[in-house]
Order: structure tokens, then C-alpha cells, then sequence
């Protein structure tokens, strides 16, 4: 039935390339379970690693982990309104867009209101927003859902309950967020760098603020079913950190970020495939994904160091006056 | 049920005194971690702690089975662990590779977070029982706390409340003039030290009744509402305590009952712990950003609009000294305010006797025209002095005397007499009016 039933780490990959060989020359294939997830990880891995560069750019990245908290009250009050009114699902696409508007309206203004307008330092207000809103919402998520599992899943992430639907939405959003970058990639740039550089230019920099705001906001409700909304923070942040460690131009680093998380999403199904066929153990997809990306940058700190010829007995070094 | 049954019952006390503890360990060291401006490694440090638990847990489960108490131990010793590691990292990615602070803290989160996730999944065929018990922590589920546990927050809370106590001088110094702690001798390094391994030890503890993910609020939420009531570090400190214990007690309370109001209506449902803390800690935390005295919005808001209603009057008065008498309507053609607002000013200076309303005329009272002379006799002195002293071109002054004829004291007003020579006529060659006693 399955494919990649029962094969190991290389053995996923030819069977992988082989059967998109096939469907790229027309022959029919279903997708098998593995290919949606993998999928869906690089369409988020490809979405993440976009933004991840401006967001650490614009050191909004623990602004995205509130977010990526948020998101679940974002979901359930958006659940609520669209149940009233049409009858909407809880993961249907317009309520999870709608989520997502939620969050990141909320969220912003909640964090940068506390900042203005009752003088508190930025990262208390950072840390009882999200903290806050986010016990709101698994309140309301237990009482409404009548499901404790939903919220754990919300910060797990389930991959293996992945659906081709959450692949649809996952690269639709991915399609987002790489025409908003080619189209706004200028702007983006200029407000990342100088927020004052850019109003002067007449590019409104609080517009394309709120705009990177709602797209990890949205991304993050992407990933909301993969990897859960805690582990879609390693998707931002590795990637670009490692890339960083070998180029600091902005364009170049747009193109490594989400080359890297691709790669390793499909290191990470290939892993956790092979965990299941050679040793019995079902892992955690997402989680084995988040892994390599932290292996990965280990070994891009590895690499550095072996260039900077740091590695080399240098007994000097450590010798200092005390 | 009552209220004493949650500090009595052998079934209830147990989570009661537990998160109360636990709640006032986190919530002091919390509001040092405020002080020091770094309220998210609670966040990171917490989130990092997850993978400890997994493999600490799974370890014990697999060496001592029969033992529960033991794997309780080891679910602290890995949470620790990892802790540590995770700062660890932190630290050197901030240090040696010069990443942002927020990216650093946001990345070790989630990557060691993910590790657990993994570590947790492989548990889940072998140890299915204590996988749940695990999940159970994400959210925190302070029902199962036993007397053992009471007395080890207990222990808990007093190293914390001893170390507050009689450091508090050296920690007092350190936090707020860390340059001047070190060119005094003290130990600044074993304080930071001290710091950081209490602060650790308060938010894994704290993960048993507020839960991972949550763990960072609990100790962020009483430290920002302590804040607002005072400036003084002992105060501070006391406050964050008690609006900690506070929110423990009411959370622990709303989650029991909403527990059982739940299981009435037939489902098996338990309200976690965690959120409900953190609700009622935000709750209070809101409620001083609003209304606490002094630093509250609220305050701030009514002082702000006291001072522009007291301008406004000022402004009324010094127009009614240049020109006998008023029509309501020639008011607002100079002093373009809402008419309801107008009615107001003039209401206040006719209850304080400053004018009197005859017919449709408005006239001042000698006091008025006392009044509106030292506010004419302010301005005018300012002017003089900021061209005279200061040197200011005359085109600018009248604006800012506009603003610092409200602002200025009786005292700075007679400093200025005596620096001027007690003048007659300010740089527009204006009189100045007398100086005189209301």
C-alpha cells in the first residue's frame, strides 16, 4: 500500500526521486503518507526560511514565538465567529486565516499597547501577552472543544494525521509568502535594515511591519498540524542562522534559509521512516525535522570553526592573566 | 465545601500549599529576572527543560519501575540538566557568535523543545503511562501533589525567602549598579551564580503546577504588577510574593472547581492548572498597569487631563485681566474649546470666587485679577528671562512662556525676582504686574 513501507534512511530517498520522476512525466500516482509530509514540512520550511531572515533582522523573533502562541486563542475565537455565522470547521482554510488576522491583530496590540501606553519594559510585555492569551485560549479550546488532546497537539504538532488538505493550504500559504516577498523585496529590505531610512523614502514601514507580523502569524498556522506552533520557531530561526554563519548578504540568505530547511525536512521523514522500519520506533516527524536543523547548524558552527582553523591545538589562546 | 477545606482536606491540600509555595519561589525570583531586564529566558529556560524530563522519567521508569517517588527525582535532575544546557547554549551563541539575544533565546526554545518532542515520542510504545503523565505537565496539573511534595516547595520557598533576606544588600547592589558591586569586592559573580541556580530550581519546580509552556508567565505576571505600587526593592519583592501567592491560591481554586462543575454535567474533563494561574496573575497584572496610584494609567490619564483643565482656566483668567468684562460667546471665539468644556472652566473659576457672572458679563473678582496678574507676572518674567539670560531671539519666547506660566512655583518665581533685579518691563516693553500675596 504504502511505498516507503518498511525502508530504510537511502532506500526512502530512490523510491522518493524515482516516483517524482514518474509523476513529473505523467504517469498517475497517489500521494503515499510520507510524501504529505513531506510535503507540507518543506512548503512550511520554504515559507519559514523567507521570513525567518527579516524577522531575527527586525529582532522580532520572540515576537513570533508570542505569536505562535497566540494563534491558538487566534483559531478559537475565529472558530467561534465562523461556527455562528456559517458554520465554518475548526480547520477550514478561511478559519485558520482568519486565526491568523485574529492573532497577530491581537497580539501586536496588546504588546506594542502595554509599551505605549502603560510604560511597561518590552520584554514583561512580550512575555504576559503571549503568556496570557495563550492560557485564554487553551481554557476556551478545553471547554469549547471538550478535547484536551487538541491543545497538546497544538504545540506537539501531529504529522503523521497530516491530510493532503494541510498540504494544499501549507504550500498555498508557502505561494503567499514567496509573492509577497517577490513583489515587496525592496520594501521588506529597506524597513529591515532603516525603519527611518524607509519612511523618508515614502515606503510605509508600520505596513509592511504589521504585513510580516500577519505572514509568520499565518505561518504559523501552517504549521499549526505539522510541528506544532512551538517547533515552526526552529523553522524560522536555524535555517537563517546557519546560513548566516557562511554569507551575510540579504539575497543570498533568502535563497540558502529555505534550501536548508528543505533539505532537512527530507532528512527528517527519511530519519523518522527509518526509525520505524529498522528499530519499531514511531517518532515524532516534526520533531525529528526540528532535530536535523539543529544537527545541521551544529555542523555549519563545525564547519566554521574548522575554517577559522580554530580547531587546531592553539594552547596560547586559553592562557590569560587572571 | 469551604474555603479552610482547600488548606485541610488531605486530598486538596496538597496542590493548595503546593502551588501557593511554588507560586511565591517564582514570582521573587521572577521579579529579579524583571529587574535584570530578562524576563524571556524564563521562557527558554523552561521550554528547555522538556527534553531533561523525557529522558530523566523514561531513565528512572526503566531502571526502578516499582518506584514512583524516584522517577520524580529524575524527571528534576534531567529537567536540570537540560536547563543548564540550554543557558549554556544561549550564552554562547550570544557571546561567541554574536546572534541577537532574542534569536538566540527563541532558537535553543524550540530546538530543545523539539528534541523532547521526539524523546517523547519514543517513549510512547514503551512507557505509554508516563508518556500521558508527561503531557500532563505541558499545562500542569497541580491535583496529584502529595505532603511531599508540600514539603519540598516549602524547602523551596525558604531557600529562596532566606537567600532574598540576607543577600538582600549585595543582591540590591548587583541588580542596579552592577560596576559599582564589583569595585566594592562584593562577589558579584557568586550572586549572579546564586541568581540564576535559584531562579532554575523555582521554575522547574514550578512546571509541576503551571506547566511548560506556561511556566514564564508565572513568573513575569506579579512581578509587573508589583512594580507598579513601588519603587523600593524590599516592598517590590514582598508585593511580587504576595500578588504570586495570591494568583496560585485563586487559580488552583478555580481549576478545582471547574473540575467538578465540569464532572456534574457527565464529562470527563479536567479544567489545567497552568492557565487558570496565569489568567488570574495577568488579571491582576492588568488591573495595577490600570489602576495602580502613581504609575497607573488611570492616575496618569486624570493628572494629565487635571493639569490641562487648570492651563485652560489660567488661560481664561489671563485674558479676562486684559479686558474688562466677556460675553460667553467672545470666549470661544478665542479659546477654541468645546462650549460643554467652556460652561466647565467658567463653573470652577466662579466656584473658586475668581469671577462673578453679572447679566451676560463676565468680571473678574480682586482675587481674579490677583490671580490673573501673578500668571501675567510669570509669563512676562519668563520672557525677560529667557532673553535676557539665555539669550533667546525675541520672535520665540512668548510659545514657551505660553507653557512654563502654568509650570513654574512660587519659589522659582522669586529666584527669578531676585536674578532679574525685580523688573518693570519685559522684552516687549510690557509692565510686569507686582508681586502679590493670594
Amino acid at each position: 500500500m504504502n511505498p516507503y513501507w518498511d525502508c530504510g534512511f537511502c532506500e526512502f530517498f530512490r523510491i522518493f526521486f524515482s516516483r517524482a520522476f514518474d509523476f513529473l512525466t505523467g504517469v498517475p500516482i497517489e500521494a503515499a503518507s510520507d510524501e504529505i509530509q513531506f510535503g507540507t514540512l518543506a512548503a512550511v520550511a520554504l515559507s519559514c526560511g523567507l521570513l525567518g531572515p527579516f524577522l531575527v533582522l527586525k529582532r522580532m523573533t520572540m515576537f513570533a514565538n508570542s505569536l505562535s502562541h497566540t494563534i491558538l486563542l487566534g483559531i478559537v475565537l475565529a472558530f467561534l465567529f465562523a461556527s455562528s455565522l456559517w458554520g465554518g470547521e475548526m480547520f477550514s482554510p478561511s478559519t485558520l486565516m482568519l486565526g491568523s488576522l485574529a492573532a497577530a491583530f491581537l497580539t501586536a496590540a496588546f504588546t506594542e499597547g502595554l509599551v505605549k501606553f502603560f510604560r511597561l519594559q518590552e520584554d514583561a510585555s512580550i512575555g504576559l501577552v503571549f503568556s496570557a492569551l495563550f492560557a485564554l485560549g487553551i481554557l476556551l479550546v478545553t471547554l469549547y472543544t471538550r478535547d484536551v488532546h487538541l491543545s497538546v497537539e497544538a504545540i506537539m504538532g501531529n504529522a503523521d494525521a497530516l491530510q493532503p488538505g494541510d498540504f494544499k493550504f501549507a504550500s498555498l500559504l508557502a505561494a503567499l509568502n514567496l509573492s509577497v516577498l517577490i513583489v515587496f523585496y525592496r520594501q521588506l529590505k529597506i524597513s529591515a535594515f532603516d525603519r527611518q531610512y524607509a519612511s523618508a523614502l515614502g515606503v510605509p514601514a508600520s505596513f509592511f511591519h504589521f504585513l510580516l507580523l500577519f505572514l509568520s502569524s499565518a505561518v504559523s498556522v501552517g504549521a499549526f498540524r505539522a510541528v506544532g506552533v512551538l517547533l515552526v520557531l526552529v523553522f524560522l530561526t536555524g535555517p537563517y542562522l546557519t546560513a548566516r554563519l557562511f554569507s551575510s548578504r540579504l539575497s543570498r540568505l533568502l535563497w540558502i534559509s529555505p534550501a536548508l530547511g528543505i533539505f532537512a525536512s527530507g532528512i527528517g521523514v527519511a530519519l523518522s521512516r527509518h526509525a520505524l522500519s529498522a528499530f519499531g520506533l514511531p517518532l515524532s516527524t516534526g520533531g525529528v525535522v526540528v532535530c536535523a536543523i539543529g544537527l545541521i547548524y551544529g555542523i555549519g558552527i563545525f564547519l566554521k570553526l574548522i575554517r577559522r582553523g580554530k580547531l587546531q591545538p592553539c594552547p596560547k589562546e586559553n592562557a590569560s592573566p587572571s | 465545601m469551604s474555603l479552610l477545606d482547600f488548606f485541610t482536606d488531605p486530598v486538596l491540600r496538597g496542590p493548595t500549599w503546593g502551588t501557593l509555595f511554588m507560586c511565591i519561589a517564582s514570582s521573587l525570583m521572577g521579579g529579579v529576572l524583571f529587574l535584570k531586564r530578562r524576563c524571556l529566558l524564563g521562557e527558554s529556560l523552561s521550554h528547555a527543560a522538556y527534553p531533561g524530563i523525557v529522558a530523566g522519567v523514561s531513565l528512572f521508569a526503566l531502571l526502578f519501575p516499582e518506584h514512583d517517588e524516584s522517577a520524580f527525582f529524575g524527571m528534576l535532575a534531567g529537567a536540570f540538566a537540560t536547563s543548564f544546557l540550554g543557558f549554556k547554549a544561549i550564552e554562547w551563541m550570544e557571546k561567541k557568535e554574536k546572534v541577537r539575544s532574542d534569536a538566540a533565546l527563541c532558537f535553543v526554545l524550540a530546538l530543545f523543545f523539539g528534541i523532547g518532542t521526539v524523546a517523547a515520542s519514543a517513549m510512547q510504545s514503551s512507557l505509554p503511562s508516563w508518556r500521558t503523565k508527561i503531557h500532563a505537565l505541558m499545562f500542569g496539573q497541580a491535583a496529584t501533589m502529595s505532603d511531599f511534595h508540600i514539603a519540598l516547595y516549602a524547602m523551596l520557598t525558604s531557600a529562596v525567602a532566606l537567600f532574598l533576606f540576607f543577600g538582600f544588600r549585595h543582591l540590591q547592589a548587583v541588580l542596579f549598579d552592577s560596576d559599582y558591586a564589583k569595585t566594592a569586592g562584593l562577589p558579584v559573580r557568586w550572586i549572579d551564580w546564586a541568581i540564576f541556580w535559584l531562579f532554575l530550581f523555582a521554575l522547574i519546580l514550578g512546571i509541576r503546577s503551571v506547566g511548560i509552556v506556561l511556566m514564564s508567565g508565572m513568573a513575569i505576571a506579579p512581578a509587573i504588577a508589583a512594580r507598579q505600587f513601588t519603587d523600593r526593592l524590599q516592598s517590590f519583592f514582598c508585593l511580587s510574593a504576595l500578588f504570586g501567592a495570591l494568583s496560585g491560591l485563586a487559580g488552583n481554586i478555580i481549576s478545582v472547581m471547574g473540575t467538578i462543575a465540569l464532572s456534574k454535567s457527565g464529562e470527563r474533563l479536567t479544567l489545567p492548572t497552568g492557565p487558570s494561574i496565569i489568567l488570574i496573575g495577568a488579571a491582576i497584572a492588568l488591573l495595577s498597569l490600570l489602576f495602580a496610584p502613581k504609575r497607573g494609567w488611570a492616575f496618569r490619564i486624570c493628572r494629565i487631563a487635571a493639569f490641562r483643565f487648570r492651563c485652560l482656566q489660567e488661560n481664561v483668567l489671563k485674558a479676562m485681566w486684559k479686558k474688562e468684562s466677556y460675553l460667553f460667546n467672545e470666549f470661544q471665539e478665542i479659546h477654541r474649546v468645546v462650549p460643554l468644556m467652556l460652561h466647565a472652566i467658567l463653573w470652577r473659576l466662579k466656584q473658586g470666587g475668581w469671577i462673578v457672572k453679572a447679566k451676560e458679563q463676565y468680571i473678574l473678582t480682586a482675587d481674579g485679577r490677583r490671580k490673573a496678574a501673578s500668571i501675567v507676572r510669570l509669563h512676562r518674567l519668563w520672557e525677560l528671562y529667557l532673553a535676557s539670560e539665555l539669550g533667546v531671539s525675541h520672535e520665540k519666547i512668548h510659545l514657551n512662556a505660553e507653557e512654563m506660566e502654568h509650570i513654574l512655583t512660587p519659589d522659582i518665581e522669586e529666584r527669578l525676582t531676585r536674578l532679574l533685579a525685580n523688573p518693570k518691563v519685559d522684552p516687549h516693553s510690557q509692565p510686569i504686574p507686582e508681586r502679590s500675596f493670594l
